[in-house]
């Protein structure tokens, strides 16, 4: 069987998981498919205001991956709960322009959890972005149809 | 999680990484992949910034960004500026040929009861045979296309190809007469003289037979070879310089998939995502010391469409039949319901308002939902 390249790439990334194991913090959750991976994120150390706490990254894989970036949520059902962060909206949409309009495509899975998993670490505040809920209300089930406006360049 | 995941078992045919022992030689193992497809280069290319991707992969990258960065660096770059880089590609092939005994001579001594007999001569006389077998070294040569220059990997489609592509070495011999000009913009050759006018024109692909006025030579070589009797189009082994997808009409994509024998069916997206796609798998073989064949590329368009076409269908039949379970439904009305409702109220009073048809309801509604 002819893989697509986007298998390839997916299984070479899943290999490299499986062999040298992934960051402390970072934990695969489930990639049963070629199409959807979780991740277990939580944030070490102390500082964190997001101590104790775990997230689940829910990664959608397109045909189009790498050259196209994945559709990236985080869980929000009963076990797994969106965090608390100014860029994370309640539905779990995430507004971070790497995936978006700054998505490159020799990022992976794992370089994507990171970035968030930095981005929650960098957080001082725990509280919704503005427009939460006119956006949660409108939003479409696929965050790559949101149009997003970058404004914090710090993340 | 299991070490020995499901998924991975058709990646069994990838090469044994390099031992732990050797981080000099994973190292190296890794400079040959491209960061884009995270497989050994085909067809490197280097742009602006200095960084190497294959060509198909950085094409691609490249045709879909609004504003075109390196994805390593994020510095500018443009399709033109995508250079082939031939020293690559030669390192590539050469550790490609010598990665095998290399593994050999880094494993670990084996134990007296594995009884392997010393690893100098054999390992060496044994690669530097099979290297000769698999790979037939050349020296310093240009291009072409040369049936007894076919590599191996074209090789096996080569019993098919080879009446196609005998016309097109036959045009690679052609064009390279004295009287024939470079295209500043597109690079296409052709008569001097009407270099402005295809530069005017906007670097339409050449097409031989409106290239030839002068060129009496060419032409009756054709008549004496033959190849002009032949209904078989020429097909110029140039770069295709992309159109205005704006203002290109589905004729004027037409007529470019016409040029290379390719299916014409579909409404404008369609064809512009075939021409788009074609020309990224033609550039790129451009790339190469080692060009497939037209026809395979023709093969690999079609597959690659094929299977867009059923992983689009696919997601579509998997939302409908998530729908069916109790489970995906709930979700789709926790997802969902506050859109609905809003819908719901605004369509409501419109009706109000307007008193439409129900028809018409229905249609907005679903318009607006997706």
């Amino acid at each position: 069987m002819v893989l697509s390249i986007s298998s390839r790439r997916l299984m070479k990334e899943l290999k490299e998981i499986e062999t040298k194991g992934t960051p402390p913090g970072i934990q695969l959750l489930k990639a049963d498919d070629m199409e959807t991976w979780i991740f277990l994120i939580s944030v070490l150390g102390d500082e964190t205001v997001y101590k104790g706490e775990t997230f689940a990254l829910k990664l959608k894989f397109e045909p189009g991956y790498p050259i196209d970036y994945p559709q990236v949520t985080f869980l929000s059902d009963d076990q797994y709960q969106p965090p608390l962060h100014p860029h994370v909206y309640s539905n779990g949409h995430i507004c971070a322009s790497i995936l978006g309009s700054e998505w490159s495509p020799v990022l992976t899975a794992l370089s994507i959890c990171i970035t968030i998993q930095s981005m929650l670490a960098s957080c001082k505040k725990k509280e919704r972005p503005p427009g939460n809920d006119r956006y949660v209300r409108s939003a479409p089930l696929n965050p790559k149809l949101t149009r997003w406006a970058y404004e914090d360049d710090t993340v | 999680m299991n070490t020995n995941h499901p998924l991975l078992a058709s990646l069994a045919d990838e090469p044994p990484p390099f031992p732990d022992s050797h981080p000099q030689l994973q190292r190296l193992d890794r400079s040959v992949l491209c960061t884009i497809c995270k497989e050994i280069f085909r067809a490197p290319v280097t742009v602006t910034c200095g960084h190497t991707f294959c060509s198909e992969c950085i094409r691609s990258s490249l045709s879909v960004m609004t504003d075109k960065k390196c994805p390593l660096c994020h510095a500018t770059i443009t399709e033109g500026s995508i250079r082939r880089n031939r020293a690559m590609e030669e390192v590539t092939e050469a550790w490609e040929t010598a990665r095998d005994s290399l593994i050999t001579l880094s494993q670990p001594v084996a134990g007296p009861s594995r009884r392997r007999p010393p690893p100098e001569p054999n390992s060496k006389s044994s690669s530097s045979t099979s290297a000769n077998l698999k790979r037939p070294r050349r020296s310093d040569e240009s291009r072409s296309q040369s049936p007894n220059k076919i590599s191996k990997k074209s090789t096996d489609h080569v019993d098919h190809v080879v009446s196609s592509d005998s016309e097109e070495e036959e045009q690679v011999q052609e064009i390279s007469e004295n009287d024939e000009g470079e295209c500043p913009l597109c690079s296409a050759r052709m008569a001097i003289a009407s270099i402005p006018m295809h530069i005017e024109r906007g670097c339409p692909p050449v097409s031989k037979k409106k290239s030839a006025p002068g060129n009496q030579k060419a032409d009756w070589r054709k008549v004496f070879s033959m190849a002009g009797s032949t209904k078989e189009k020429n097909v110029s082994m140039k770069r295709i310089t992309s159109p205005n997808y704006h203002l290109a009409t589905p004729t004027d994509l037409r007529n470019i998939l016409n040029e290379y024998s390719l299916p014409t069916v579909g409404d404008k997206p369609a064809l512009e995502a075939r021409v788009r796609q074609w020309i990224i798998l033609f550039n790129s073989n451009l790339d190469t010391e080692h060009p497939k064949s037209l026809s395979a590329l023709r093969a690999k368009l079609n597959a690659e469409e094929i299977s867009k076409k059923r992983d689009k269908e696919r997601g579509r039949d998997e939302a409908v039949e998530n729908l069916k379970t109790t489970e995906g439904f709930a979700e789709h009305v926790r997802n969902s319901g506050a859109e609905f409702e809003r819908l719901r109220k605004e369509i409501m009073e419109r009706d109000a308002k307007r008193a439409k048809a129900a028809k018409g309801l229905e249609a907005s509604s679903a318009i607006e939902v997706d």
